[in-house]
């Protein structure tokens, strides 16, 4: 089931470009069109989380957070240009999951949902994503094919990751190391490089040959 | 108040005194009256009138001084008239009636000063906040789309972004209120989110990053340290020679827990060191065409300042760090042992 996240952002730009993002990354996404009535679509849509800005038409962002907090736990961030101590203050007091001012680094945006998503719905299940008969385990880190297993490192692992969750897609290097720099692996195009050829042979190890191809001047793909 | 001028302004009553005595000696001398007599009486005349003008210098000067003294002990020179006491004197109280005035002047003016600095902080802060909308939003554009020259795009997005701050902190440093709140904070935060403010001006210059352990806990404001982080981060990169690199990493001391941001870039000539953090200082670096305007460092300077942090430059001919020391010691971890 996917989760349902909605936005309440009065710009029209940053909204339809959020819905954007959000679908991209398997959510179920909805924008409060009608600011007059933003409460009653939030209760219309019943979403796992909000994303809140502050200055909106109609109620503001704090005063729609204790009108939620009345009937829903669900997480709440906020998202807003104003970075003062008193906003901040308020939206914590006020019951906010999260602070991120804009502009916002999709990144740590997306981080920040996933793991409140996590927290207040403890989806529970170990993450394991498969493709073509290997299956890749994130929490204990290793892949496996045909019950052999090969355990990666922190680097290998979000590299793999990144083209698992891309997989049949051609993925520029650029692309690979942007998502490794948003998880505070800072490796250059070298090092990217000599990792994929310790994943391939890892990879190979356990019979899974050719399993990252390589296409020219343009990336990698599963 | 000085004797000189004292004595050049009761000259006319000196003068008054030595007509009326002459006359007095004339009338006196047409009486019959012997000239020790006349003498006598003129020796007694000037003696009380001497005795006169120097108890009144003297009493005169010590309610001057007095009144001195007072004003150089006001912070506020200008309040001056709001502890003198109500003189006696009839030409002084027109004078302290002019002070009054001059005041009340005075401080309307300082008022009305004030609230247009306040108005205009205030129109800098939402121009700012409001600033930030089109370029969260081109961002995302750029992010969500992306061609080869989107992150030309978002590089140059950075470079607004770390400008509109700039101005927004320059705006906050002016400000004598406290503008921030010191919480519990894990440095390894503060810096990969500075690292991530960059990511696309440190990916296009191919700056090598290495962090060493951050794990670290100091007690300051995050957003601000973050600003002055960017700021380093930022002048690493417009500075840097072949092959940069970034070295963050943390020492602990019984009292201190210093962030250090080394970079092996044209470093900073010996001469202009100690002045870097001046406002408008721009050095020899600033001369070889780097788009210097002297305002960064002074900021980064202000505001470690008011938050307590030694901001310090090391430079050697080649690569620069720049250090900034938490205080651990105070009475926050005192107090929670």
């Amino acid at each position: 089931m996917k989760e349902k996240i909605l936005i309440a952002e009065d710009d029209f730009t940053i909204q339809t470009q959020l819905k954007t993002l959000l679908t991209g990354n398997g959510y179920d996404v909805c924008a409060v069109t009608d600011f007059s009535k933003t409460l009653q679509q939030i209760k219309e849509f019943s979403p796992h989380l909000v994303l809140l800005d502050i200055r909106l038409p109609g109620d503001s962002g704090f005063e729609l957070c204790s009108q939620i907090r009345a009937f829903s736990d669900m997480p709440i961030i906020f998202v807003t240009s104003s970075n003062t101590d008193m906003d901040e203050l308020n939206s914590i007091m006020l019951g906010g999951d999260a602070f991120i001012t804009k502009p916002y680094n999709t990144a740590i945006l997306l981080a920040k949902i996933a793991a409140l998503l996590k927290r207040a719905y403890a989806s529970g299940q170990a993450e394991i994503l498969i493709w073509n008969g290997a299956a890749l385990h994130l929490e204990s880190s290793f892949i496996e094919y045909n019950g052999e297993k090969a355990e990666l490192t922190k680097n290998e692992l979000k590299i793999l990751y990144y083209l698992f969750k891309n997989a049949g897609k051609i993925c520029p290097r650029n692309d690979i190391v942007d998502f490794l720099w948003d998880n505070r692996l800072y490796v250059d195009d070298n090092a990217l490089s000599v990792n994929i050829t310790r994943i391939r042979d890892k990879l190979t190890a356990i019979g899974l040959r050719d399993f990252i191809k390589t296409k020219h001047r343009q990336g990698y793909i599963l | 108040m000085s004797g000189k001028q004292y004595l050049k302004n009761i000259i006319p009553a000196i003068f008054i005194h030595l007509l009326g005595l002459s006359a007095l000696a004339l009338f006196l001398l047409a009486g019959g009256n012997t000239v020790p007599a006349i003498l006598f009486i003129s020796a007694v005349w000037l003696l009380v009138l001497a005795f006169y003008f120097t108890a009144a210098y003297c009493l005169r000067k010590r309610y001057m001084n007095k009144l001195l003294h007072m004003a150089e002990q006001l912070e506020e020179r200008y309040l001056i008239p709001e502890i003198m006491l109500l003189p006696d004197q009839a030409d002084d109280r027109i004078f302290y009636q002019l002070l009054k005035m001059a005041e009340k002047s005075m401080l309307e003016k300082i008022r009305q000063i004030q609230e247009e600095r306040k108005e205009y902080r205030e129109y800098i802060e939402q121009w700012i906040h409001e600033v930030k909308t089109p370029i969260t939003a081109m961002k995302l554009l750029c992010e969500n789309n992306r061609f080869p020259f989107t992150r030309d795009i978002l590089t140059e997005l950075e470079n607004i972004n770390q400008y509109t701050e700039q101005a927004l902190y320059y705006a906050r440093s002016e400000h004598t209120e406290k503008d921030y709140s010191v919480r519990e904070i894990k440095l390894s935060d503060i810096v990969h989110t500075a690292i991530a403010d960059n990511k696309y001006l440190l990916r296009q210059s191919n700056m090598a990053i290495a962090i060493d352990d951050t794990d670290a806990y100091v007690y300051t404001d995050d957003k601000w340290v973050r600003f002055i982080l960017n700021q380093i981060i930022r002048n690493a990169v417009n500075y840097r020679a072949e092959q940069p690199t970034l070295h963050i990493s943390v020492t602990k001391t019984n009292s201190q827990v210093i962030l250090s941001v080394r970079d092996n870039g044209i470093g900073i000539p010996s001469v202009d060191l100690s002045r870097i953090f001046e406002k408008g200082f721009t050095g020899q670096n600033g001369r070889i065409g780097k788009n210097s305007t002297g305002i960064g460092l002074y900021l980064c300077k202000r505001l470690c300042d008011k938050l307590g942090i030694e901001l310090t430059a090391y430079s050697e001919k080649k690569g620069t760090t720049f250090s900034l020391s938490f205080q651990t010691n105070d009475f926050i971890t005192g107090v929670q042992g």
